[in-house]
């Protein structure tokens, strides 16, 4: 028997009973369907999810702390490892490691001031070697941070209003930063008599940064040795990084793919490590058990629906029956009955499958459509953003892992009716009324 | 024609009813030549369509053996069985056993669908044959839209698609009226004549008038012979 000839039979046994092949169909339609749209969904979430982690930070930036940070306790200082400059170097050395900086926050009160604007946000001083290795790209002016200038964020702008202008309307009266000096004024109050006491400093905006989606868009960068210097008057001591170490550091991988080594690396340096990539490592595992469970929900359906095609198939069989015996009257082998049979169940399977994969894709597309107006709606409600929201994302696998496991399941359920034709006495089957 | 073709010998075939021991057959010899049209008669349950079973390679004995040709039938597992079936064998029965969804053309060839007959061959053979029956006119309907005696005819045009060596036929004009019976049995006489060898189980008398040679049974064993003298 040919592949066209098990074809011919299959689709003219099938036509035969078709009403009881649409209902059995219809029941691996749903099993597959119920996959489809589950995984869908399921998938939809974590690719929300990874896209919200992204906004952490960089898949190929590990952000370091000093060891000491979090021992408690007064172990510290000997066990530790701390994050000075000569750590860093032996970091940055690594064949994977294209760059690595300091990451130094301002310890003091301050204020920014442009004309009659005010305004505060987070300043951060790096080392000005690594602004490219940290992704920061002015479209205006420059990244290539001197003494006492600064790059800004491309919301930073956003962070400006003019305290006696009640109906500031920031549509309209956003500064543009680039080329601006703001007035740093900072305030430190004295340990002995707890006066206030203030000082201004002049910032020069050299570049505006390209908009990123993260913590950056809305931060001003400065450079290091200018941070230690604010430091130093904020705090009245000063940082000696050599003997302190820094709080925390910046290590910029060449390869996004060997973050999570390089942070293992880091670590076993017994330096305190984080990335995005290995948080959503663990995210992922957890979207992995999820899709699994949502899976199985369907699979369980489509079992249901194997057990329905089995019925079907064995019924078929005790109708079938002299012509089971007249197929081996006239010559055919077991083999040749057996195929049959089963290709019959795998065909349910199939055309289930099938059925099942567009309904699926179908009714994951209503939810996404239905579901994602209401979110939009919702955030819209409350103020945010009305971004578009994918809540389901069908991965190319899903549909061809669908119609597979669909065809499994008609295969693996004929198998049983098949055998039982196979058995028949060919003798007792031709009288069979 | 001379020389045995078939050759049954010390065949047995038992089997229980219940608690009771049914001896289908009980040590039955027969040997058939090449071109004969053989009869086998007797009552029900004498063991005819057992034998006619055994021969066709449906059913195995209990005892005895069967060699076709040279061929030991008796000693061959299930797939050697199914290619014996297939290229010895042709088998016409009481009730016609077509299948109901396929056209009189497409229950002639499929037989050949498990021969492994090409396509083109297949649809030649069985126009073939449907029009030596007499059937040219009627390949493309349903077993329904059929009389009896039409249906007969595609099942025996079915039975030779392969040609067999063997056409077996068991009461093939059990349920017919009588004229059409007898055109049956003409159209297996005029196969007969151009040398099928043919053995038909029946209790049709009018087989006696057509068949070269008449077996008799009763309770599982041969009790006379005729042949006639044609």
């Amino acid at each position: 028997m040919n592949l066209r000839d098990i074809t011919s039979l299959v689709w003219s046994n099938l036509n035969r009973m078709r009403g009881r092949v649409i209902m059995t169909a219809l029941g691996v339609l749903i099993g597959t369907a119920a996959i489809v749209v589950l995984v869908s969904l399921a998938s939809g979430i974590q690719a929300n999810a990874t896209e919200s982690f992204s906004s952490i930070g960089a898949l190929n930036q590990i952000t370091v702390f000093s060891g000491a940070a979090f021992v408690d306790g007064g172990r510290e200082a000997q066990e530790a490892t701390l994050l000075t400059p000569r750590v860093l170097a032996d970091i940055e050395d690594w064949d994977e490691v294209e760059a690595v900086t300091p990451r130094v926050s301002f310890f003091g009160q301050y204020t920014l001031k442009l004309n009659r604007l005010e305004g505060s946000t987070t300043l951060v001083g790096i080392d000005p070697r690594a602004a490219d290795a940290l992704d920061l790209e002015a479209i205006e002016g420059t990244n290539r941070l001197g003494r006492l200038s600064v790059v800004v964020g491309s919301a930073v702008a956003e962070r400006f209003f003019d305290p006696r202008n009640p109906n500031f309307d920031p549509e309209r009266e956003l500064p543009d930063l680039f080329g601006q000096t703001l007035q740093m004024e900072m305030t430190r109050f004295s340990d002995e008599t707890g006066e206030a006491e203030s000082r201004t400093i002049r910032l020069r905006v050299i570049g505006v940064l390209e908009e990123v989606g993260g913590e950056s868009d809305t931060t001003i960068f400065m450079s290091v040795s200018d941070m230690q210097e604010l430091n130093t008057w904020a705090t009245g001591n000063r940082p000696n990084p050599d003997r302190d170490g820094y709080t925390q550091a910046i290590v910029i991988v060449a390869d996004a793919a060997d973050t999570i080594e390089v942070e293992n690396r880091v670590v076993d340096l017994g330096l305190f490590a984080f990335s995005a990539t290995s948080i959503l490592q663990q995210v992922n595992i957890f979207f992995v058990i999820i899709q699994a469970a949502f899976g199985g929900i369907g699979a369980i359906s489509l079992i249901v629906a194997a057990i329905g095609i089995a019925n079907t198939m064995i019924m078929s069989i005790l109708e079938r029956t002299r012509e089971i015996g007249l197929m081996k009257a006239v010559g055919a082998s077991n083999r040749d009955v057996l195929t049959v049979f089963i290709s019959e169940a795998a065909a349910i399977g199939l055309i289930g499958g099938i059925g099942g994969i567009i309904a699926g894709i179908g009714v994951a597309e209503i939810i996404d459509f239905i579901g994602g107006q209401f979110i939009a709606a919702q955030a819209t409600a409350q103020g945010g953003a009305a971004d578009p929201v994918s809540l389901s994302v069908t991965p190319l696998w899903l549909p061809i892992f669908a119609l597979i496991f669909s065809l499994f399941i008609g295969l693996l359920s004929g198998i049983y009716p098949a055998l039982r034709a196979v058995q028949l006495n060919p003798v007792s089957a031709l009288k069979y009324e | 024609m001379s020389g045995v073709f078939i050759e049954a010998s010390g065949l047995k075939r038992h089997y229980t009813l219940g608690d009771q021991l049914v001896k289908a057959l009980d040590g039955v010899d027969l040997q058939v030549k090449r071109g004969e049209l053989l009869a086998l008669m007797g009552p029900s349950g004498s063991g005819k369509s057992t034998l006619m079973n055994l021969l066709g390679g449906l059913d195995t004995p209990d005892d005895g053996e069967i060699k076709v040709d040279d061929k030991v039938v008796t000693s061959m597992d299930q797939n050697e069985l199914a290619v014996y079936r297939q290229r010895e064998v042709g088998f016409v029965f009481q009730s016609f056993n077509l299948i109901p969804t396929m056209t009189a053309q497409q229950n002639v060839e499929f037989p050949m669908i498990f021969s492994g007959v090409a396509p083109a061959k297949r649809r030649e053979r069985a126009s073939e044959l449907l029009e030596r029956v007499g059937l040219g006119d009627r390949m493309t309907h349903k077993p329904t839209e059929l009389s009896g005696g039409q249906q007969q005819r595609v099942a025996l045009a079915r039975a030779l698609v392969n040609q067999p060596s063997i056409l077996l036929g068991d009461e093939p004009t059990g349920n017919l009226d009588s004229k059409t019976g007898v055109e049956i049995l003409s159209m297996l006489r005029e196969f007969n004549d151009a040398g099928q060898t043919i053995i038909l189980v029946t209790h049709d008398p009018r087989l006696e008038e057509f068949a070269k040679r008449v077996v008799h049974m009763l309770d599982g064993k041969i009790v006379s012979e005729d042949t006639a003298a044609i």
